[in-house]
């Protein structure tokens, strides 16, 4: 009944904390992304039609982003949370000490996490577009059926490109490696983002991931 | 003491849609760009590759204006939002200089705005951790030092105060419209 924004002001806070909810296009993104890391990561096959599928509407909702991080609004850009290390270890400190700030967009800590997931995300994305070939899901499907159906042209095509050029096989040996490595290294930064999410959520009494799903109701 | 502003329900459901939209939009033009490329990378020019970049440049164009749209609907909402405060808030104003004239105490202040909005004496009494005797006492010195007879001629005469700002507001409307035409 009685509103405490005015006394969240008091404090400094209400007035310059995050949006709730953020931008429709960050939340349709944000989820899109979390859905296809984790489909990916721990569902669908390797290599299957689903997964590059899948790697390929994550590419285009990671360069939507990106694209908001410039014409988006304010709280959505980049300029708003620039990586910013000494900040960052300066806010986990603070959140040791129990001693919170808010901050308008991403916090410093949670700026850093934002952009080491979406480099892991780019670098999985890149090497999974090398892996296929740059081959887009609808040809890969394609080929797919074609081999069922008993026309391999497209292997032997596949497997004399290869064979000729051995050192290619080791690149492409290390572009696989990469690929798995930061997949892995995405799966365990969702896990900490998830934490650092809870974490913040408890210090500032305030429940983070509300704003991320729909606003005040 | 601020009244929580917050735009209806159904006004915000628009954006949602629209970026949903918009990553639908950019899912699908991928693959045609993929196609075109793959096909002009493959094939030579001819109608039929052709057409394809045009629609695939039509449907990246469609991106890009909804983006726009997005963004604008964004704004305006935002614009709307602050509008509604500050009204909100000179209504409050408002509402705080009649209960000076009124020489209200602060007691009263509290149980007079929690009136305004709508609670009854029980969850006033609730709200404030008072006997219902006292909210009860506190209303009636409230309506007797604003001369009105009870709580519905109390409320209508803050909403009479706010009716005339809207027709005054919606006539301020018409006259700025034939000089917004002539500009």
């Amino acid at each position: 009944m009685i509103d405490l924004s005015e006394k969240q002001d008091a404090q400094g806070g209400a007035k310059i904390a995050p949006p709730d909810p953020w931008d429709p296009l960050v939340r349709v993104t944000h989820w899109v992304i979390a859905g296809a890391v984790l489909w990916n990561g721990l569902i669908s096959k390797p290599g299957g039609t689903v997964h590059v599928w899948i790697g390929w509407i994550a590419l285009v909702v990671l360069a939507l982003r990106v694209l908001w991080g410039f014409v988006g609004p304010r709280e959505a850009r980049f300029a708003s949370f620039l990586p910013d290390p000494r900040r960052a270890v300066a806010h986990l400190l603070s959140l040791l000490r129990g001693r919170v700030r808010e901050h308008p967009s991403h916090n410093p800590a949670g700026a850093i996490m934002v952009y080491a997931l979406w480099l892991s995300l780019a670098l999985v994305i890149a090497t999974g577009l090398q892996m296929t070939e740059w081959k887009n899901p609808v040809t890969i499907s394609e080929e797919k059926a074609a081999v069922a159906a008993g026309d391999w042209s497209v292997l032997v095509n596949n497997a004399t490109e290869s064979d000729e050029h051995s050192e290619d096989m080791s690149l492409s040996r290390l572009i696989k490696q990469v690929h798995e490595l930061a997949a892995n290294l995405m799966l365990v930064l969702a896990v900490v983002h998830v934490a650092g999410v809870v974490v913040e959520s408890m210090a500032l009494k305030r429940n983070l991931v509300r704003p991320m799903i729909r606003g005040r109701s | 003491m601020r009244w929580p502003v917050t735009l209806p329900a159904k006004g915000r459901s628009f954006p949602i849609a629209l970026a949903s939209f918009i990553v639908l939009q950019a899912v699908a033009a991928l693959f045609f760009v993929a196609d075109v490329t793959a096909d002009l990378w493959t094939t030579a020019l001819g109608a039929h590759s052709v057409l394809e970049a045009l629609v695939t440049s039509v449907l990246l164009i469609g991106i890009v204006l909804s983006v726009a749209q997005l963004r604008w609907t964004l704004r305006e909402m935002e614009m709307q939002g602050r509008a509604l405060e500050v009204a909100s808030g000179d209504f409050v104003r408002f509402i705080e200089r009649q209960f000076d004239s009124w020489s209200l105490t602060d007691a009263e202040r509290d149980v007079g705005f929690l009136a305004l909005k709508g609670c009854d004496i029980r969850e006033i009494a609730e709200l404030r951790g008072r006997a219902a005797g006292t909210i009860r006492a506190q209303l009636a010195s409230i309506y007797s030092k604003a001369n009105v007879a009870g709580h519905p001629q109390f409320v209508s005469y803050f909403v009479e105060e706010l009716l005339s700002r809207a027709s005054e507001r919606s006539q301020d409307q018409r006259e700025d419209q034939p000089k917004a035409a002539a500009s």
